[in-house]
């Protein structure tokens, strides 16, 4: 499935993120089961299927993670664990040593620090997605300067997972 | 059981919207636009949960049986909610209760409670389906034929309890046109009524539930973006905590072998202390004693607020994860709904207002508001409303997921995912010849499939025998708009569909169904046959009006011999539903479905492209051009869709 295709969008990173939700909720007025309750058997099961395609797009569209790998795919750029392994060492150092002081900050149950250091990591996101949507501005269709890009991506999962983890800290933490 | 009631060829069938509560149900509908409750003889719209079964073994529901339910508490059940798609040996079971739980004595009959009643042994389905048969004739009283029914659920309601919800709508003679989720629909009432867009959250507190929703309302779109809650958790619970040092009070301290009684006395005290506590600071309760004569206490509102703090507190987790997982802030807010009777209780506005930093709304009956929505989505999905109007995205309230090696479960797709959604995964085999599959899908946020709510158990059959990790199967999950599962599976080395056996974990089996459904009706299998042909006939007559409809409006996309061919189709269904077979019009209406199908993907290729393009683009004739010549991509859609 091309996602960007489904929603009617030209296939590019850094997406009207307004234009995403209207273009989500216009086809969902068209092809959500509630708008076809009384039709024929075979017009209910098409409407399903092509609703859940809908959804499926926006999901994989509104996160800049399953957005940024549907458009390196597209591209014929090797995205996911494959690519991994070309995690520089140093990021991989850093983010060690940053999840080990999160769960430090967890385990002493200081709560301020966790949302702090989550804050921090936020804003960190955000400076990533931003220097994404630069790298394939500047790439274009040059397969090379993608590849290049690519490494963006590695960081920004990192990023996530480390969010997940805050997430999961703030809730124990909160009970 | 009067069958005709469903179908009364001189009065149009009505929908309506139900609330079918822990506590208190409603039915609703909508009269001259404006949502409405249905009251019943003695002008009383608020219908208590409780049903009694009298020696003859007839239901009394509503405000009679609440009545029986001090002298007879063991053969009267209340919070019956809270029981659906319950196993027998769960802890919800065990809890305070006046009912005797039977104990299981096969792997089947622990996939759900039964409650000993007088002579029989009686299933949350069962009993619910008696409060549903209930509303549908106070409906039936008022508006002389009943259409299809919305029925709410809370949002924070599984799979099992879902299907449990439906099968009891199933029993009472009901055509459910969709589950909906008590917060959405409270919203759509509120929404409806205010006409005001934002980002709201629904703090929804019943009797027996709780749900907290984070969505967004614009220009008719009411856009779920998180939802979470906890199904135990209620009014119910405060009642408990409150009747313990009451029920002390009344055995001088002997809690254990307490009468079943005194025990239902005790549940009501508690519950006049909480209603009365809502507008005085102190009150004081005579108490029956064990062994006879009575005393009076004396409560505080501190002191209530004291034993009810532990139960509201448990809802702020939920609150908090609820506003994270829609990545909002609470002063991203334009409102906060209050919803279910639960939250009358003082302390519980105060709570609320704590956790979001504002004062909460409540100026629609936080007890009328879901039956109001749910008679507004009834009213539109039955096509009476206009169309276009209104449109409610709900997600799914936990992850889905299967369990994979070591017990560990694998997210297949997370919470708060928009529904309807899907997803495929494929597995291999891990044995060689292996020809058989098993696959265990569990729902729940925990990292052990065992912490998690077993869903069911599918086992595929049929496979090809292969060397080890050759065959490759493909499981595809849907989960539609009522938020209920289900999976398909193909095997891809040979592209052969396999045939899965579905176990649910917990609920009862169609079969089940089927028998339970047999033995309520009198006259078995004729009246089963005869509300098959109502059935039929009420889904025909609904698919031929929406295609001579749609017939006006997208006739430019009919060829001629199409139309031809649908008209016949069309009229051939008219006859068989002046006929009397209920095969003959669901044979009937199959050909109708071929003869519309092609025309159909067009007219959806259309209203996309139209979608697309925004509604003020003049491009829509080219659109309309490309729709003309789009039947491969049609066939393609609707092979798919036949696939799934």
């Amino acid at each position: 499935m091309d996602p960007f295709a489904t929603l009617g969008l030209e296939p590019r990173f850094d997406l009207d993120a307004s234009l995403l939700e209207e273009r989500h909720r216009e086809l969902s007025r068209v092809l959500h089961p509630d708008k076809h309750v009384a039709a024929s058997g075979s017009e209910r099961r098409m409407a399903l299927s092509r609703a859940i395609e809908v959804n499926e797009a926006f999901r994989i569209l509104r996160d800049p993670v399953r957005r940024a790998e549907k458009l390196f795919e597209q591209h014929g750029v090797p995205t996911g664990e494959a690519s991994q392994s070309k995690a520089s060492p140093a990021l991989l150092m850093e983010m060690m040593e940053a999840r080990e002081e999160l769960a430090d900050a967890a385990r002493a149950k200081k709560l301020d620090r966790v949302v702090a250091l989550g804050a921090a990591m936020q804003e960190r996101e955000a400076a990533l997605v931003a220097k994404l949507a630069q790298a394939f501005a500047a790439a274009g269709d040059d397969k090379q300067k993608l590849g290049d890009a690519e490494s963006i991506l590695g960081e920004l999962r990192y990023a996530k997972r480390y969010l997940d983890e805050v997430a999961a800290f703030e809730e124990a933490l909160t009970e | 059981m009067n069958l005709l009631e469903i179908y009364d060829p001189k009065a149009a069938p009505r929908p309506i919207g139900i609330d079918l509560g822990t506590t208190n149900s409603i039915v609703a509908r909508m009269r001259d636009d404006v949502p409405t409750v249905i009251e019943d003889c003695d002008q009383e719209w608020l219908v208590p949960s409780v049903v009694h079964f009298d020696p003859r073994g007839i239901a009394i529901v509503g405000s009679s049986a609440k009545r029986l339910a001090a002298a007879d508490p063991s053969n009267t059940i209340a919070s019956v909610k809270r029981l659906m798609g319950r196993g027998a040996d769960d802890e919800e079971t065990k809890r305070l209760g006046t009912n005797e739980f039977v104990v299981p004595t096969t792997e089947d009959e622990k996939k759900t409670v039964r409650i000993k009643v007088r002579d029989r042994l009686l299933t949350p389905v069962e009993i619910s389906a008696e409060i549903l048969r209930k509303l549908k004739q106070m409906a039936v009283d008022e508006l002389k034929s009943v259409g299809g029914a919305v029925i709410t659920v809370p949002a924070y309601f599984d799979d099992a309890q879902r299907q449990a919800t439906k099968d009891a709508a199933k029993l009472a003679g009901l055509d459910v046109l969709r589950l909906l989720n008590e917060p959405t629909a409270a919203a759509l009432a509120y929404g409806v009524d205010k006409k005001k867009d934002g980002l709201f959250a629904v703090y929804d507190l019943g009797g027996g539930t709780f749900d907290i929703t984070i969505l967004r309302l614009d220009d008719g779109v009411f856009e779920v973006k998180s939802t979470g809650g906890d199904s135990q958790l209620g009014g119910d619970d405060m009642d408990r905590a409150i009747a313990e040092p009451l029920l002390s009070r009344m055995t001088n301290g002997a809690i254990s072998d307490v009468p079943v009684e005194l025990r239902r006395a005790a549940l009501d005290a508690a519950r006049k202390v909480k209603h009365a506590l809502t507008d005085t600071n102190e009150i004081e309760i005579e108490l029956p004693v064990k062994g006879g004569g009575t005393t009076s206490f004396r409560f505080t509102r501190d002191e209530l607020d004291a034993l009810i703090a532990p139960i509201v507190e448990r809802t702020g987790v939920a609150c908090r994860r609820a506003l994270r997982d829609a990545g909002i802030k609470p002063a991203d807010l334009d409102g906060v709904i209050l919803v279910g009777g639960s939250t009358r209780v003082p302390y519980v506005r105060s709570y609320v207002a704590k956790v979001f930093g504002r004062e909460p709304l409540a100026d629609i009956d936080p007890e009328k508001v879901v039956a109001l929505g749910a008679a507004i989505q009834a009213h539109q999905l039955a096509g009476e409303g206009d169309k276009d109007e209104l449109l409610l995205l709900d997600v799914l309230p936990l992850s889905l997921g299967v369990e994979t090696m070591g017990g560990v479960v694998e997210r297949i797709l997370p919470r708060n995912t928009t529904i309807p959604t899907g997803a495929r995964q494929i597995f291999t085999t891990y044995a060689d010849k292996q020809t058989g599959f098993e696959l265990h899908v569990v729902q729940g946020e925990r990292e052990l499939a065992s912490d998690c709510r077993s869903l069911a158990k599918f086992t595929l059959k049929g496979i090809p025998p292969m060397p080890a990790g050759l065959a490759r199967l493909e499981l595809t999950f849907t989960v539609d708009a009522d938020g209920l599962l289900k999976v398909d599976a193909k095997e891809l080395t040979t592209g052969i569909a396999q045939t899965v056996e579905v176990k649910p974990s917990y609920g009862l089996g169609e079969e089940e169904v089927e028998a339970m459904l047999m033995a309520a009706l009198d006259h078995g299998e004729d009246d089963l046959n005869a509300r098959r042909l109502i059935e039929e006939r009420v889904e025909a007559e609904r698919v031929l009006f929406a295609t001579r409809k749609a017939m006006q409006t997208d006739a430019d996309l009919l060829g001629t011999d199409e139309r031809t061919q649908i008209e016949e189709a069309a009229a051939d269904l008219d006859k068989a539903i002046a006929g009397t077979s209920a095969n003959v019009i669901h044979a009937r209406l199959e050909l109708l479905d071929t003869a519309t199908k092609a025309w159909a993907g067009r007219r959806m290729d259309r209203a996309v492209a139209q979608a697309i393009a925004g509604k003020n683009l003049d491009s829509i004739e080219g659109d309309v051009a490309h729709a003309r010549g789009v039947d491969a991509h049609v066939e393609e859609h609707a092979r798919r869709a036949e696939e799934r």
